[in-house]
């Protein structure tokens, strides 16, 4: 007798949730599942100058083409539970860390709609230190292949574990949105690991018809443990020799950071141009350095060629500190130069928008990298860091897709 | 007899071109005593405002892709279809809006606008427009 009834709720149960699912499609659905990628081939003109997209990835390419660079896909659910709360999860599949294609969480929040102005959402975000920090895989969003690594490169602390808040609201014909945002994030390097703590940031854009002005600021701490076999030695030899406090500007829990940017996007019907300036200031573990770029861009129908010129310039080294003794100044130098993004660049590239969801994108780029560094370059003899030697040539040819 | 039947298969297809008709902004008669003005039309599909001016959280419909839906926002925003892509994927794939529903069909798009209270949508203006309210025209 139990059974049966049992057996009939079950029954029920079922014929309510056909029942339910058969009426989904008499209103719109609260599931919601999009995606976006690129598929994308880079080569150089010198083998020893192995371009990469991120300071994260250990390989690059050289001067046959490699599609591990700028490749990317990302997948995006959406769930509404009510008019006001809804979840959203992001995952992407890339090139990054110690060049792993692990799948990350890139996005994994609770948005709750607290007043018609004002959005406050938890869990995983991104970093929105710079104009595009947010939507750095997106390519499809963007005229470039992708975006300018002089500027980008300033933080590779992608992930935000947090909470921030949106708040929007026009004046007038302008529109404001002020996000201020705090939490933590955590990067992993070889051997060691990054972390973001107390990270604090506010952000402000006001769009006027086609012109977008935006400004952000951000404090944090900052820990650095580097592992790699070139710090291990050369830390060892600062501590064998009493230079603890040489040591302590290389690793280590007790730094602070900050990061600012402002910039402009202009888009109308036919004229593009974009520009920003980043800086990054920090007292020890790694360098600070500013850059910046500038892209015009021209809309013809479906193309839109463009020029971008960018720089990265290094304001402050790990350390200025001496020993006094050479081989651990020479080994502190090469350290230094490790961390020197440095680089200088000219690009001219075309977005062709094939269909409404696709656009092929081509890009030819001079780098000069340095000086003091290799830029976004690695070689497999890293005391070429020393001597960067001159420009690079940089060919890309990708396509962007959303769905 | 030849010209004339040119001229009329002309007139037809200018007639039924959907390039220059007028477009309509609709809703539900279930919906509450809901306005829009063109300037709040235009913030709720550039993603920028998710409430109504009384604070009546707003559901949005797209049309499947095609010319309808290409007018639609080129009238309303200004901005062809692959600007108008472009925008709506950045805003979704960074948490900021949550993108209209897409209908698989013109009459999905329709049960939809004429059941669901508080959605709202766009036709062209020769559609039926049975059990719904329309709430703006765009000429």
């Amino acid at each position: 007798m139990r059974s049966i009834a049992a057996h009939r709720l079950h029954l029920g149960l079922v014929a309510s949730l056909l029942l339910t699912n058969a009426h989904a499609s008499d209103v719109p659905s609260p599931f919601s599942l999009s995606g976006f990628g690129t598929v994308g081939a880079v080569r150089t003109d010198k083998d020893n100058r192995m371009f990469r997209s991120s300071t994260e990835q250990v390989s690059g390419a050289g001067t046959d083409f490699d599609s591990s660079v700028d490749s990317v896909l990302g997948v995006q659910a959406s769930l509404i539970l009510s008019n006001a709360l809804d979840l959203t999860v992001q995952s992407v599949v890339r090139k990054g860390v110690a060049d792993s294609y692990s799948p990350q969480l890139t996005w994994g929040f609770l948005r709750f709609q607290a007043m018609p102005e004002i959005v406050v959402r938890a869990g995983r975000m991104r970093t929105p230190f710079f104009m595009y920090s947010d939507s750095l895989n997106l390519n499809y969003a963007t005229p470039w292949v992708r975006p300018p690594v002089e500027v980008y490169s300033l933080n590779p602390f992608a992930d935000l574990n947090g909470v921030d808040a949106l708040y929007r609201a026009p004046i007038g014909a302008t529109d404001l949105e002020l996000h201020v945002y705090g939490g933590q994030s955590s990067l992993d390097i070889r051997n060691g690991g990054g972390k973001l703590q107390a990270v604090r940031g506010v952000k402000a854009a006001l769009s006027i018809s086609s012109l977008t002005l935006q400004a952000g600021y951000a404090r944090s701490n900052l820990s650095i443990h580097w592992g790699d076999p070139m710090f291990t030695s050369l830390n060892n030899h600062l501590i064998a020799s009493g230079n603890d406090a040489i040591a302590r500007d290389l690793s280590g829990d007790d730094s602070k950071g900050t990061f600012l940017s402002a910039g402009f996007q202009y888009d109308s019907d036919r004229l593009l141009m974009i520009g920003e300036y980043a800086r990054r200031t920090v007292d020890r573990y790694t360098v600070s350095a500013a850059g910046w770029y500038f892209t015009a861009g021209y809309r013809f129908n479906s193309l839109t060629p463009y020029m971008t010129v960018a720089r990265q310039t290094q304001t402050a080294p790990v350390t200025t500190k001496q020993s006094g003794i050479a081989p651990i100044d020479s080994l502190l130098s090469l350290f230094n130069a490790m961390r020197n993004k440095s680089q200088d660049s000219m690009a001219i590239g075309a977005r062709w928008d094939v269909t409404r969801n696709v656009a092929i994108k081509t890009q030819l780029e001079r780098i000069h990298p340095g000086p003091g560094g290799l830029g976004i370059f690695v070689n497999d003899n890293f005391r070429d860091v020393v001597d960067p030697g001159g420009p690079v040539h940089v060919f890309s040819i990708s396509a962007d897709f959303v769905f | 007899m030849r010209p004339l039947r040119v001229l009329l298969l002309l007139v037809a297809l200018l007639a039924s071109s959907p390039i220059r008709a007028e477009i309509l902004i609709v809703t539900s008669s279930r919906s509450g005593p809901i306005e829009l003005t063109r300037d709040q039309a235009e913030k709720l599909y550039l993603g920028r405002s998710s409430t109504f001016s009384d604070g009546t959280p707003a559901s949005l419909v797209d049309l499947p892709n095609g010319q309808v839906r290409d007018e639609f926002y080129l009238k309303l925003t200004g901005k062809n279809p692959a600007q108008i892509q472009a925008y709506w994927s950045r805003l979704v794939f960074t948490g900021r809006a949550l993108p209209p529903k897409e209908a698989r069909s013109l009459a999905e798009a329709r049960q939809w606008l004429t059941d669901t209270p508080n959605l709202i949508g766009y036709l062209d203006r020769n559609e039926p427009t049975t059990g719904m309210r329309i709430l703006l025209r765009l000429p």
